[in-house]
This record gives structure tokens, sequence and C-alpha cells, in this order.
């Protein structure tokens, strides 16, 4: 295992995580694809060290970089790709409609939270 | 064969369920051929030594089994539920006058309870046994709540409930420590634990406390009486015969293993003496008829709980008996004032009188269970006291006086609330006009009533069906054997004085005018639970308050923890700093990358420094030999930072600031989130499987996918449908982004 890329996932974690949080939503999509970076360095970090491009001829298989994990990579990849672009899409419509990109709090929680709080006598178990 | 009865059970309960509103009260009939059945089975069972066993499997591993076992006990206990639910329910039959609505509920319900209640007594799995118990607090809450109307009704069930199902919470723990000290999950496996382990001593305490929450020992009596409130038919069935017995099977077969621990006794005498004499009393003082039987059963499952605890032979052969008998005389007597209920419009003993004369059948029936639970010859519970009194004298030590206490005190406070019973509601007094006779309400508490006197003078045969139950729970020890006449031993000696003093007692309460007791001990048990609920809606209160970055910084925060175990499994013989000094050059520039992402104001400024981050992730493929990744995330992420550009590019340019206090929380978070990752991933590469075969995957790639780049043909050759699906995904994708950002979608919004 290499402690350069595996501090490279865990910072690259890290900062996905801080914007995943925020509450501008253009902000959580930059989150969302760091993450997605963390997961294939990740990946790559785990299948081996560095070698030569696994290319039948161009090297020799013991100094090849093992390819099982690059191959599952490259579908990480795209899969995230193409699930970023749907969040921009979805986030460009939210701007659309009500004209900023911020995250607003579930309504429906916040609708539970202020009935949860009203008080209710023990006399009526049937409402709650 | 018990699965088919379980079946049998199921399937009524369906139809019951479905046509009950048609039939109507025949529906009651219909059901009480399931348990005529079981019942039959069972007696059919009671002298066979060797179990009946089924069981089906549903994780294996897990020891997730259905399993059932029906030994000696077993079968006794299946004769006691069936048998007295087919009486049940024919009883019912005329409780609930013609027409009566929603008989065809109540008939499914009680049939439904009835069929958990056999799972329980057959359950060999603990798991099985859990299941059954919490479907028996469940359909006895629907049962006590069958007056829905009624807001006291509700309170009480409620009460029922919370109770009842907060001690099958108490339970999964308790059997959680327990099967894991005693290392099976079977119960007719349990070896006897030993006291040594923490663990243990405290499972068998909470498994301890669970039974007591069932069979209503103090304090965690209070839903008793309160579950009262249920038609007569329930009460008698589930609060006196069966339902409330639960508590005391699981002590009973949980007995052989657990009985080695000082806090299993301990707990077990303190629940069950405190239960015996504090219910006693309330029997003596309250004016309902039906409460004075409910709390008396208080007092009569403390005794049991008592005796199962201690364990002797002696001692448990006296709870068989007693358990038994209690089901045969406490269920007539309930069946009685449930018909004096229906044919006098009351049951308040202020208000009966001559019903000695007006109803000679129910009299004699209930003088004839009377006695049996007062415990005078020649019936049945003569014999399970006499037995009792015995094992208390049998004991030596401490336990023994507390014991002595409980079994012989109780005994006198019950033959003097027997005696109060019959004289207060039998008595002289001027006439309570009676409606007319049913033959349904009064053959059951004649037949259960003459059972006691039946099983006195068949005690022999008898004697050799209960004395197997009783070694089976006693860890196969002998155990005696029951006498009709003990012979002029102490035990008889305190019998007698037992009886004189105790009858004594109870004339004088019988006719004594005076005021039902304040119920404080419900009043407690409501406060608390309105409290729970109230801390529960305060609790969600806070923690469902609605901001979604809240829930996912705290999800993170506790995700992170699960990290922590792998801690220890880091090895740093398998780390290196780096293959090649580049990728630690690369890593730092990552990193900055990102960091840079966050620290840049605008949004188009983020986009590029996106595009930074993924050109410098391209370069760590590059260097680590994995070109075709390289080409992929730089296609990718030129067209990601065109995207995000096109979405947010024309927007107010700078993000919105959030308190300094949560960002501070935030990055704690995140940091720790990054650090969670690296211990992960570090401690998973200490534990390398094997070499990749790279020689194969590349003689493989030219000789069979008939191609040099081992990637390229690995991903369309090899998992060549995968990759298709990948298309596929890409595909609906661009479908949505499209429907998305067409222009009509926006219509009728203000867009700028």
């Amino acid at each position: 295992m290499n402690a350069a890329l595996l501090l490279a996932v865990g910072g690259l974690t890290a900062v996905g995580l801080y914007l995943l949080t925020g509450r501008s939503l253009s902000r959580i999509i930059l989150g969302y694809s760091l993450l997605g970076h963390a997961t294939v360095v990740a990946l790559i970090t785990a299948g081996g060290p560095a070698g030569w491009p696994p290319i039948a001829g161009q090297a020799a298989p013991e100094d090849m970089s093992n390819p099982l994990p690059q191959a599952l990579t490259l579908t990480a990849i795209v899969i995230s790709f193409g699930l970023t672009l749907f969040l921009l899409a979805l986030a460009r419509r939210q701007r659309t409609l009500s004209g900023d990109d911020l995250v607003e709090d579930d309504l429906e929680d916040r609708r539970i939270a202020a009935a949860e709080n009203a008080p209710t006598g023990p006399e009526d178990p049937v409402a709650t | 064969m018990i699965f088919s009865l379980l079946v049998l059970h199921v399937a009524v309960c369906a139809v019951l369920a479905r046509a009950g509103r048609r039939l109507g009260r025949g529906s009651l009939l219909v059901g009480a051929v399931p348990p005529a059945c079981s019942a039959l089975w069972g007696a059919a069972r009671l002298g066979d030594s060797q179990p009946a066993t089924a069981d089906l499997t549903w994780v294996g591993g897990l020891d997730l089994a259905m399993t059932f076992r029906v030994d000696a006990f077993a079968a006794v206990m299946t004769l006691i539920v069936s048998g007295i639910g087919v009486l049940v329910l024919v009883y019912a039959f005329g409780y609930f006058g013609p027409g009566t609505a929603h008989t065809g509920r109540f008939a499914t319900t009680l049939l439904a309870f009835s069929t958990a209640m056999l799972g329980l007594v057959w359950a060999d799995s603990v798991w099985t046994l859990f299941v059954f118990w919490e479907l028996t607090s469940v359909t006895s809450f629907l049962l006590v709540g069958h007056k829905s109307t009624d807001a006291a009704v509700l309170v009480a069930a409620r009460r029922a409930l919370m109770v009842t199902a907060g001690g099958g919470l108490v339970l999964l723990a308790g059997l959680l420590l327990v099967t894991g000290a005693a290392g099976t999950t079977l119960i007719s496996e349990l070896a006897p634990v030993d006291g040594a382990g923490a663990g243990a001593t405290a499972g068998a305490v909470l498994v301890m406390i669970a039974a007591a929450t069932k069979s209503a020992q103090v304090p965690f009596h209070a839903w008793l009486p309160g579950a009262m409130v249920a038609p007569t038919p329930v009460s008698a069935y589930l609060h006196a015969a069966t339902m409330v017995k639960a508590g005391v099977v699981l002590v009973a077969v949980a007995g052989p293993a657990l009985s080695g621990i000082v806090a299993w006794r301990g707990c077990g005498i303190a629940f069950g003496v405190a239960s015996v004499v504090w219910g006693a009393l309330g029997a003596l003082r309250h004016r309902d008829a039906k409460l004075i039987l409910a709390w008396g059963t208080v007092s009569q499952l403390g005794m049991l709980i008592t005796l199962f605890s201690v364990g002797t032979p002696a001692a448990v052969l006296a709870a068989v008996a007693l358990l038994v008998a209690h089901a045969l005389f406490k269920g007539a007597l309930f069946l009685i004032v449930g018909e004096i209920d229906v044919r006098a419009g009351t049951r308040h003993i202020d208000e009966l009188g001559g019903l000695a004369r007006s109803m000679p059948v129910a009299f004699a029936a209930a003088v004839l269970a009377g006695l049996s639970m007062a415990g005078a010859p020649p019936l049945f519970g003569f014999v399970a006291k006499e037995t009792a009194i015995g094992a208390a004298l049998g004991l030596e030590g401490p336990e023994a006086w507390i014991v002595g206490f409980g079994v012989i005190g109780g005994s006198v406070l019950t033959v003097a609330y027997t005696v109060r019973f019959l004289v207060a509601v039998f008595g002289p007094g001027p006439e309570t006009p009676l409606s007319a006779r049913r033959p349904a309400l009064s053959a059951p508490p004649a037949v259960l009533a003459a059972a006691g006197v039946a099983a006195f003078a068949v005690l022999g045969p008898l004697d050799s069906v209960l004395a197997p139950a009783a070694v089976r729970l006693s860890g196969g020890a002998a155990v005696g054997h029951l006498h009709r006449w003990p012979g002029l031993e102490p035990a008889l000696a305190v019998s007698a004085a037992v009886l004189v003093v105790g009858a004594i007692v109870g004339l004088a309460m019988g006719g004594r005018p005076g005021q039902a007791p304040a119920d404080r001990a419900a009043r407690w048990t409501d406060a608390s639970i309105d409290g729970a609920v109230a801390v529960g809606r305060a609790t969600v209160a806070r923690v469902q308050h609605g901001s979604l970055p809240v829930y996912l910084v705290t999800m993170a925060a506790v995700a992170t923890l699960a990290a922590t175990p792998f801690l220890a499994g880091i090895s740093l013989d398998h780390i290196v700093a780096w293959d090649r000094p580049l990728q630690g050059v690369l890593a730092v520039t990552v990193v900055g990358a990102a960091v840079a992402l966050c620290w840049v104001g605008t949004r188009l400024g983020a986009g590029l420094a996106l595009g930074a981050t993924g050109i410098a992730v391209a370069s760590v493929f590059v260097v680590h030999g994995a070109a075709d990744l390289a080409l992929t995330q730089l296609l990718v992420e030129a067209a990601i930072v065109v995207g995000f550009v096109l979405a947010f590019g024309h927007l107010s340019r700078s993000f919105p600031m959030t308190g300094l206090r949560w960002r501070a929380v935030r990055m704690a978070v995140a940091g720790l989130g990054g650090a969670a990752v690296v211990v992960g991933l570090g401690a998973a590469s200490g534990n390398p499987v094997a070499a990749p075969p790279l020689a194969e995957l590349a003689a493989a790639s030219v000789d069979e996918g008939g191609g040099s780049n081992v990637v390229n043909v690995i991903l369309t050759d090899i998992r060549g449908l995968d990759t298709l699906g990948e298309v596929l995904v890409l595909a609906t994708v661009a479908l949505g982004v499209q429907a998305l950002a067409r222009p009509s979608a926006s219509r009728g919004s203000p867009t700028p």
C-alpha cells in the first residue's frame, strides 16, 4: 500500500464530505464529485503497486500494474460521471424553479417537529 | 403435526378475518375448532415420554429457525391453553348476545391469541419463543381494547401493551446475554449456567424482569387489574389461565439452566413474595368482583414465580400442580363473575345479593372452584397447596424464612379473600333481579369447577402426567409424587391452621362496607408511560428538525465510528511511502487542488478548480500505469466542467456563507471521515489474499480475448454485459438531463 495515495484518498474524502454538508447545491455536487475521485483512487491503490500499463507484449507481466481494478475503476468513473451530470441538471432545474440553489429544510420534518412540541394530554392515546 | 396444527389455527384465523362479519356470533364456534384439535393432540401426548419436535430453518448460520419441541410440560400447557380456549370460545357465544357487533373480530383475535400462546409453550428456540411472546402482547392489547370507543378502555389497553411490550424488549436483551453465555439458542439444550459471568447474571436478571412484567408481578402489576375492562372471556382466558402464565412458563423452562445464579433466585423470590402479599391484600380490599379475582391472580402468579424460582424438585412439582389448579379454578371463577355481570348487569359486591338461591349452578361451581383456590380438601387445589407448603418447609437457610412467609402467609390471605369473595357475591342481601339463563354461559365454568374435583379423584393418573413435566423443569431430578392425603405431617397441621385463620379473617371482612382503594400503581404506571412519550416527542422534535446538512453530518459522524475497530488492523510492514516519487508530488497536488476548490469563492473558479483536481487525478493514473483510466478521466472531467459552468455559471457569483461554529463542526466531521477512510483502507492493505494473476491475465487476453490491452479485453469481453449495462445507465442519464433541461420545463416560473 502506498502512503502518498492513501493520504490523497483521505484528503479527497475529507474535502468532499465538507462540501457535501453545505447548503449550496453547487458545492454539494462538487463534494460528490470529489468523493467519486477518492473512491477511484482508493480502488487502484488497493489493487497493487504502480507498474507499466497492462498491455500484453509491451511489458513483462510481472512489471504490469494490476488490470482488474482498472477495469472496475473505469466503470466507476463512467457511472459517477453520469450521476454528476444528472445532479447538475437537477440543480439547474431547481435554480429555474426557485431562483437559487440552496438546499431547503425538509418542511415535512419541520411540521412534525412543531406538532410534537405541541402539548397533548394523556387522555387522547388514539391521537398519538 | 406441530406445523399442521399451527397452519390450521392460522388458516381458520384468516377465514374468520374475512368472513367474521357474515358469520357473526357463529364465528366463535368456528374458532373453537382448531383449539379443540390442539387440545386433543395435547391430551394424546400427555403420557408420552418422547418429545415431538419440528423445525423450519430460516438462516442456519445465525441460528434463526422456528424450532418447536413438545415435551411433557408443553403437553400439559397445550391442554390448558387449548382446552380452556375451547370452553372460553363456547362461553363467549353465550356472553355476547345475538346481534352483538364485532363478534367476528373478537373471535379472530381470540383465536390469534390462542395460536400465539401455543407457539410460545411449544417453542424450543429462544427466538421462536420471543416472537410468540410479542404476539401474545399484541393480541392481548387488541383484546383488552375490544370496546375501542371507551377512553378508559383505551388507557387500560395502552398500559397493558406498554408494560408487556416493554418487558419484551427486556426479554430480548436478556436472551441475547443468556444465549451468549450458554452457547446455544435451544431451550432444551441450555446447560446449567454458573453464576460466575457478569453477562449471564445480567441476562438472568433481565429475563426474570421480563417474566415479571408479563406475569404482572409487583411493581409491574398495575396493567392486570386495568385489563379487567376487557370482555370477561378475555379476562378468564388471557388474564387468568394463559397469557399471564407466559412469564411463569419462561421462569419454569429457564429454571434448570439459570437457577444456579444467585441473583436469579433472589430476584424471582423478591418479585414473587411481594406479589403474593400485595396481590392478596388488593383482593381483600377491592369491591368489584372481577377486580378481586384479578388481584387474586397477581397473588397466585407470585406464588408460582416464587416456587419456580426456588427450583428445588419439590417446589417445581408444587408449582406445576398449582399452575394446572389455578387455570381450572380461576378460569371458572372469572366465567362465573362474567355470567353474573351479564345477567345481573353489575358485578359490584355491594349491589349483589341472594345469588346463592337464584343462580344455583353458578353458586355450586363457585364454591367448588373457590374451595380449590383456598386449598381445601377434597379438591385439586388442596393437593397443590399441600405440596407447596411441604416444599417451603423443606428449604434451609434465610430462603426458607422468606419463602415460608410467602407461601404460608399467602395461603392464609388466599383463604381469606376467597371466603370474602364467596360471602360477598353469593351471601344474603336484597335479591338482585336477573335476566334469563343462558346455557352457554353456565356450562363452561361448571366443567372447569368439576375438573378440579375430578383431578383430585383421579390423582394417580394425573400424577403420572404432571410428575414427568416437573422432572423436565427441575433439570431431570426426581421430584416425588403428588399425594391425595399426605398423612399426619407438619404440612398438614400448617394447612389446617391456614384454613381456620384465613376463614376467620375472610368472614370478618366479608360483609364489611367500605371503599375500594385508589389504584396508585396504575397512576404511576400511566405517568411513566406519559413521561416516556413526552421524552420521545421531545427527542423527535430535536433530532428530526428538518435540516438536511445536519442529518448528513450526524450520519457521517456515526459512520466514522465504524472505522475504529480497524485501527488495530493497520500493519506498517505493508505500507511504503510511494512506489514512484512522482506519486508524492501528485498526491500533494490532488489534495491542494481539492482544498483550493473549497477556498475559491466563486462558482466559476470552483468549476475550474474541479477541473484541476480531475486532471491531477488523471496524472495519478498515468504514473500508476493506468493509461485507459487517465484518458477516460480527462474526457469526463472536461465534460463535467462544461456542465458545471452551464448549470451555475450565470448565477450570483459567490457562495453563501454559513456560521463559523457550524463550519468548524463540519470540518471536524469531514476530517474524521477522511481519517476513517485512511484507517479502513490501511487495515485492508495489511491483509493481502493473493498476488494478482498478471501473467495469466496477459496470456488469456491475447489468446482468448484477441487483444493486447488487458483492461479493454476485461471490459468488452470478460464482463461485456456489465459494460452494456453501463452504456444503458449513460443513455438513461442523457434522457433525464435532456428532459430536465428542456426550455418548456421552465414554463410559468420567474426565471430571469
